[in-house]
């Protein structure tokens, strides 16, 4: 049975591709002016971390289970997920706020990285508080587009949903947050918690 | 089913029952000796407490409130910021007759709103002496943010003076408080940076302003408190690290605005005034006389942080630390240098020509504020109104008068100077470089449902004799002035023109200012706007209370000098 339809507008957009990002984020750091707040070594080891310890996108062919979750303003529900290691999750998220929102899977460490680059697009104009400028968003900024996929965040706007399939690595601390500026300080987080054999 | 609340060390029990939300507190105000100082004094307080309980209702609840006066002269408990009918707002003389020596009065009126908010005595000048409390409404449904814990940060500047003694030393002259009055020898330093002539004539417009660049606050002397606590007492809150903690910060002092901050930790702020705003992570933030914000801070490290607390004039600070365990501390950072208004600060001042001249003086540097005419001290006629717009066309930077004038730091920031007029000195600017909230961050939460143009808009120009130390609307003070008179369903702008070179929160009680801050139907709600010196600024009111309601500047000394008004809110004319 499908669990719900995807709307039409689904924005899977990551700010941190594993190869590419370490050079397009310094120089839009720098462009901003937060320059101070990124050593090389921190961006890289998030980098590098990422998806070894995250997981990987996953199969559509190869989904264990749907996961759904609705965004409001600024929450999620649930407020806790439960996966086991190896397992592939479809998450099936919509977007009941009037706010722009996002999803996101990763380390608080990876979080706290993200939040930087999402207030940089807000101060360029890539994002609003209600939504996503497309065009700014493709415009090539410091000689490369911010449209990066790596699959482990989606963008969803107010009334729309999205779906993101992930296969998770090995059971580690990780949270699915939304890294909108503020958002995640202000509690719109989540403990993804993981399960051993048959239990919970 | 019953259900007990235990409030605050059992002084209070509220009863709630499931059928009706219902609860009925129990407050009384006594005569108190306290000591802050090292010497005794005399203070007021609420439940034998400074700060009063923390009164905590829910949205919906029908709430009963005996208060008894146990004390030799007249008292109220006014519920800042609560909507509420006016009869319960109380306000001795608007309200109803105040609370006679060993009298009860109660209150009785239901919630509808939720946040951080507070009560104070509305007679006299109780508020300094201790008559003021903590007030949160609980929501009805879930908040728009999350936190582990939470804690109300209440600040608050105490005198051993007798309020009664510091209002007639102000009367009688209203530098009596400052320490920081320019010197000889300022004058001779000035002489030689800018020259005999330059001198001269910026002694004389101050002079003639009847004001000094280091009159930031009209009061010295104070000890500042955190939840009752001295800097040295430092009061602490605990968590474990990676907690979310809402602070409740509520700025209870009689005249201190304060810029906060806790090195080490983004605060971000999700309630202004006890309305939810879009979530804004900021560094510092000012916050006014009767203002609340609510931040969010994350501390994840096993140590401890200091809430740093500065009266914006610099002469002392409230501090509190957030610790993961009793008896931790964090270093104090020292005071910031003290501001010095400038040129700027007064473009509102009467009989200025203010910052049009602005442009000019760029180019030409110090002596570019050179003002043809006389300053008529406070006078209101022809008065330069320096709206925002116009003061822009000044830009930074040129208003520069030396060291005397000028805020250390302020040569090289030509940032956006927020809520202040360009070239202010009073501009806040965060310790470590970081971001400072200014009211344009502050986006409502929700839009504003009936959010249209205004039917009206009333100037309120706001004015004082700091020689005299009287303050005033348009010029004319309380005692001497016709009430503000408003329909009932009207929607009415405020335009705020602050022609002092002090600032003024001003507070509406019974209905809500929507701050225009071009957020449209996102503008914030406000009970206390804080209108900087040289600067306009507007709000709009939806005139939804009938009754009659106090409007002030929050200031104590303000209010009680004459910067007061009664608002009517009438029904609307039958068959108009």
């Amino acid at each position: 049975m499908k669990l719900f339809t995807i709307g039409s507008v689904v924005t899977t957009l990551v700010l941190f591709a594993a190869a590419v990002p370490v050079s397009i984020a310094q120089t839009q750091h720098r462009g901003a002016g937060h320059g101070a707040m990124h050593g090389k070594e921190q961006m890289k080891g998030h980098m590098s971390g990422h998806r070894s310890v995250a997981g990987q996108p996953g199969d559509a062919a190869k989904v264990d289970r749907t996961i759904e979750l609705t965004m409001y303003d600024n929450y999620f529900e649930p407020e806790e997920i439960a996966v086991k290691a190896g397992e592939t999750i479809r998450f099936a998220i919509r977007n009941k706020g009037q706010f722009l929102h996002e999803f996101s899977l990763g380390t608080a460490a990876n979080h706290a990285a993200h939040q930087q680059q999402m207030a940089m697009m807000m101060e360029h104009g890539m994002i609003t508080p209600t939504g996503i400028d497309h065009k700014m968003m493709k415009m090539d900024h410091g000689g490369k587009s911010m449209m990066h996929d790596d699959g482990s965040s989606a963008l969803v706007e107010p009334g729309k949903s999205a779906e993101l399939i992930w296969t998770f690595a090995e059971a580690t601390e990780l949270e699915f947050a939304c890294n909108m500026p503020g958002h995640y300080d202000a509690g719109m987080a989540g403990r993804v918690r993981f399960r051993h054999g048959d239990d919970g | 089913m019953r259900i007990a609340f235990n409030l605050c060390a059992g002084a209070l029990a509220a009863l709630l029952s499931q059928a009706a939300l219902a609860g009925t507190y129990e407050l009384e105000i006594t005569e108190k000796s306290v000591n802050f100082t090292g010497s005794e004094a005399k203070a007021m307080a609420v439940n034998d407490s400074i700060p009063g309980p923390l009164l905590r209702f829910r949205d919906g609840e029908d709430i009963t409130i005996h208060v008894k006066n146990s004390m030799a002269v007249d008292s109220s408990i006014h519920w800042h910021g609560l909507l509420l009918p006016y009869t319960q707002d109380g306000v001795p003389g608007i309200s109803f007759p105040g609370i006679k020596p060993g009298e009860t009065f109660t209150y009785r009126f239901t919630a509808k709103q939720s946040g951080t908010y507070w009560y104070h005595s509305h007679s006299g000048l109780q508020e300094q002496q201790g008559v003021y409390g903590p007030l949160i409404i609980e929501p009805k449904g879930r908040e728009p943010f999350r936190y582990d814990r939470e804690y109300v940060v209440m600040l608050s500047d105490w005198s051993d003076e007798k309020p009664e003694t510091i209002l007639r030393n102000l009367k009688a002259d209203s530098d009596y408080y400052n320490n920081d009055r320019p010197t000889l020898g300022d004058f001779f330093k000035d002489v030689g940076s800018k020259g005999l002539g330059a001198t001269l004539k910026d002694r004389r417009e101050w002079g003639e302003m009847r004001m000094l660049p280091s009159d930031i606050s009209d009061v010295s002397g104070y000890t500042f408190l955190t939840n009752g606590r001295t800097p040295e007492q430092n009061w602490t809150g605990l968590f474990k690290p990676g907690e979310r903690v809402r602070l409740r910060f509520i700025n209870g002092a009689a005249m201190t605005i304060f810029d906060v901050r806790i090195p080490g930790l983004k605060m971000t702020v999700v309630q202004a005034d006890g309305n939810n705003v879009q979530p804004v992570p900021v560094d510092e933030f000012r916050i006014a006389v009767a203002e609340t914000y609510d931040v969010i801070v994350r501390p994840t490290e096993d140590r401890a942080y200091t809430v740093f607390a500065e009266a914006m004039a610099r002469t002392g600070y409230a501090r509190a630390t957030l610790a993961p365990r009793q008896g931790m501390a964090e270093t104090v950072p020292d005071l910031r240098p003290r501001p010095r208004l400038t040129m700027a600060d007064m473009a509102g001042h009467a009989g200025h020509e203010g910052m049009d001249h602005g442009g000019a003086a760029m180019e030409s540097g110090e002596s570019g504020m050179a003002h043809g005419g006389g300053h008529g001290a406070m006078s209101h006629d022809g008065a330069m109104k320096a709206d925002k717009k116009m003061a822009h066309g000044g830009g930074h930077g040129g208003m520069q008068h030396g060291d005397g004038m000028t805020m250390p730091g302020m040569a090289q920031g030509a940032d956006d100077p927020g809520d202040y007029a360009p070239g202010s000195g009073l501009t806040p600017r965060a310790a470590d470089g970081g971001r400072v909230l200014v009211y344009g961050d502050l986006k409502a939460m929700t839009p504003y449902a009936d959010y249209r143009a205004p039917d009206r808009e009333i100037e309120l120009r706001l004015t004082g004799n700091m020689e005299r130390y009287t303050w005033s609307i348009n010029g004319v003070k309380y005692s001497d002035a016709e009430p503000v008179r408003l329909t009932y369903g009207e929607r009415v702008r405020l335009k705020f023109v602050n022609e002092t070179m002090m600032t003024h929160p001003m507070h509406l009680h019974g209905m809500w200012m929507q701050l225009d801050n071009g957020s449209g139907r996102f503008s914030p709600l406000k009970h206390v706007i804080n209108v900087a010196p040289g600067t306009t600024i507007r709000a709009d009111v939806p005139a939804d209370a009938i009754g009659e309601w106090a409007f002030h500047c929050h200031l104590m000394y303000h209010m009680a000098s004459g910067m007061f008004r009664k608002v009517i809110v009438e029904p609307p004319r039958q068959g108009s």
